[in-house]
């Protein structure tokens, strides 16, 4: 009896045992790529952690944040005030913002098109249907196949809200459930024009970006990213519910720290300092 | 010349084999463009009724709740009065499915309540958001008063059991009919502030217009964020501006000459279809800030002055009913404020304490209600609540609330008789709640 009690109880304390703290990051598919190079490394130099990073878009991330089913979420986007006003209900908090790197959003089209920069305005008018052919800007006689993203993606929100001022997309571009979908689509389709971050261009044309008529094209380079010449560039941020403690503050210090940035730079995007 | 031929033979043979098998690749290929357009046309079609289905949002959430009364057959407004020789209770508190079809700058709402009770509506309407700058909208239907905080904190979010006496009182069910203008900026520096107002029919939530005067509601308000320091104030004031048609000629007003305090009646058969006041006058406080290493924790704070026809039984607005078509109209002045203060221990757990005063008639105290002459009723009592209760989200759908009501009323005059009897002393009415709320 004894011993069937101990056997019981030894099955039970390890079955309760901590094995460590786990860190869940979830949100934006565009920062997957860098939050898991940014968990591995920290893993290995601390064993005790674990990282779980998931994707699902910015949006996903912030309603996972709310809900209280991830600690920290990747955003490509700020968090709206709506969203705030949720956790504000909830945790009455308004979320602790972090900027952790920079990232300029590409414009890309397939290599063989002879297209090579657009304006905001014609990429506005492009992505609202207003422009429907590439000859239209430059181009050859072929209808323009549109690649966009789904909308819970922080990428999307970023580009309808400062690409198109605020205008729907047209209902035909095809939503791709993440960048690297669009990369793939755009790299198979030589009339095909996508957009997504700096990180998943590899391998296809990147437009080069002109405020205005009059103004120069700029390509994603992280010259003309860092510089600001390049149009459309962003911040990435991770957000936290309430101020960061324990575990999860030192995580966020070492991605802030030179060697977490220096990650950020290899996987192609830019440091915040 | 045998193999001569027969190697001709089998050159033409081949040429006839590698023109038939090109016919036959042209072919497959123009039926594999022609299957991938026919996906494509399919993978459209889905995409569009995906698109369509995307826009249909829908949520909900059930409180299923036991609670013990203090003293059996009770009034309360812990989730409605306790029936005669009755102390307990198991309910559903709320049952909700909300549907919402989302357009972007056009929305539809639904939204039912199914309780023991029946089915019922809570919200019903239409709101058209402007398409330039998306700070402006417009609502028509049934949805919530733009009246104070507590009508728009959600009851599915409330820390709280239920909503203080005294918006219990003014705002019935919290919905009414009406239309309703409201500016709320996203962004920039107008996202500070935010305002809202409109006119409603002035009754129950879903009730038809009983007279001929709309009511004009509205709420200005602010929001400042203190992101650095994760702090926030916000607040607003708000007006009600209505009246009431009586369809008694009995009017009960406070007699502002006599050395004791009592109503005056007056009973002029012309008094019936007059109009009397109903205004409101709000002012709303809000703080939240993230305490370090704790959690977040708010203060949250409201009075609402002003005028208030109601009944002989009834400090709730004056308002007819097929059982009771020609009440007796008193007009009173009231006052009512509610303070809580709620923390969020981690994750999971909150601490909730809360306390709220109604007087529904400033010009009086408890000693002079059960005077002889008076004309003094159990609607003149004022009442206060302390509240403390403690919620524990067991995971994102479920939370579980631990809630107690510490009810005080006025005590009457020693000479009080009639239904006042019982308010010679605190009535017995504490509520204890147990509640399991799950939420999709």
């Amino acid at each position: 009896m004894f011993k069937n009690l101990m056997i019981i109880l030894t099955i039970l304390a390890f079955g309760f045992m901590m094995p460590g703290e786990t860190i869940t990051v979830k949100g934006s598919d565009t920062m997957v790529i860098f939050g898991q190079r940014l968990a591995e490394e920290y893993m290995l130099k601390n064993p005790n952690v674990r990282i779980q990073v998931t994707g699902g878009g910015s949006g996903t991330g912030i309603s996972a944040l709310i809900n209280g089913t991830t600690d920290l979420c990747n955003s490509s986007r700020p968090m709206k005030k709506s969203e705030r006003e949720k956790l504000k209900q909830r945790y009455a908090t308004l979320g602790v913002e972090i900027k952790v790197a920079k990232d300029g959003l590409s414009v890309y089209v397939n290599d063989t098109n002879p297209v090579q920069e657009l304006t905001l305005e014609q990429l506005k008018n492009i992505y609202t249907g207003n422009i429907t052919n590439w000859k239209q800007v430059g181009g050859q006689d072929a209808k323009i196949i549109l690649y966009s993203r789904e909308n819970n993606s922080g990428t999307y929100v970023y580009f309808k809200d400062h690409i198109l001022e605020g205008e729907d997309f047209v209902p035909y571009a095809q939503n791709m459930p993440g960048t690297a979908a669009v990369v793939n689509a755009v790299s198979k389709d030589k009339n095909g024009i996508g957009y997504g971050g700096a990180a998943y261009g590899k391998g296809i044309k990147f437009l080069k970006i002109k405020t205005d008529a009059k103004s120069p094209g700029f390509e994603p380079t992280p010259e003309n990213i860092r510089s600001g010449d390049y149009p459309i560039s962003r911040f990435l941020y991770i957000y936290t519910r309430t101020r960061p403690t324990g575990e999860i503050k030192k995580y966020i210090d070492w991605i802030l720290s030179d060697e977490g940035q220096s990650i950020i730079t290899k996987v192609g995007y830019f440091p915040i300092r | 010349m045998k193999i001569t031929s027969t190697i001709i033979t089998l050159l033409l043979f081949s040429i006839n084999i590698n023109a038939q098998d090109s016919l036959a690749t042209k072919d497959d290929i123009g039926e594999v463009k022609g299957t991938i357009e026919g996906m494509n046309e399919t993978i459209t079609e889905m995409k569009n009724f995906v698109d369509i289905i995307r826009k249909i949002k829908w949520s909900g959430y059930i409180q299923t709740q036991y609670q013990t009364a203090e003293s059996a057959g009770i009034s309360s407004y812990a989730g409605g009065s306790f029936p005669a020789n009755v102390n307990s209770r198991l309910q559903v508190r709320r049952g909700r499915i909300k549907f919402v079809y989302d357009q972007e700058i056009t929305q539809y709402v639904l939204q039912i309540d199914i309780t023991q009770n029946g089915v019922g509506i809570k919200d019903a309407f239409a709101m058209i958001r402007d398409p330039w700058i998306r700070t402006f909208s417009f609502t028509g239907g049934v949805f919530d008063r733009p009246f104070g905080f507590e009508i728009s904190h959600p009851s599915g979010m409330r820390e709280t059991a239920e909503r203080s006496r005294l918006f219990q009182t003014l705002f019935p069910g919290e919905r009414e009919l009406g239309v309703k203008f409201e500016a709320n900026a996203e962004e920039g520096v107008l996202s500070y502030i935010n305002f809202k107002a409109g006119l409603f029919n002035g009754v129950l939530p879903t009730a038809n217009e009983n007279d001929r005067n709309k009511d004009f509601i509205g709420r200005a308000g602010f929001k400042i964020p203190f992101a650095e320091q994760n702090l926030s104030i916000d607040g607003g004031l708000s007006l009600y501006l209505g009246k009431v048609t009586t369809t008694s000629k009995y009017v009960y007003k406070m007699d502002e000459s006599s050395p004791v305090r009592r109503y005056d009646v007056d009973s002029a058969a012309a008094n019936i279809g007059k109009n009397f006041e109903r205004n409101y006058y709000g002012a709303d406080f809000q703080l939240y800030y993230d305490i370090p290493n704790f959690g977040g924790m708010s203060i949250r704070t409201e009075i609402i002055t002003g005028k208030q026809p109601g009944t002989e039984k009834s400090n709730s607005f004056y308002y007819p009913t097929p059982t009771d078509a020609t009440p007796k109209l008193y007009n009173r002045n009231f006052t009512g404020w509610y303070i809580s203060y709620i923390q969020n221990i981690g994750l999971s757990n909150q601490f909730v304490m809360k306390f709220d005063v109604l007087d529904p008639n400033t010009d009086v105290e408890g000693n002079d209600i059960g005077i002889v002459g008076s004309n003094l009723t159990v609607a003149d009592i004022k009442y206060s609540t302390l509240g403390i209760g403690w919620v524990y989200h067991w995971d994102m759908n479920v939370k579980f609330m631990i809630y107690y009501d510490i009810v005080q009323n006025e005590t009457v005059n020693a000479a009080a008789a009639g239904a006042l009897v019982n308010f010679k002393s605190d009535v017995k009415d504490n509520v204890l709640t147990l509640r399991m709320q799950y939420l999709f």
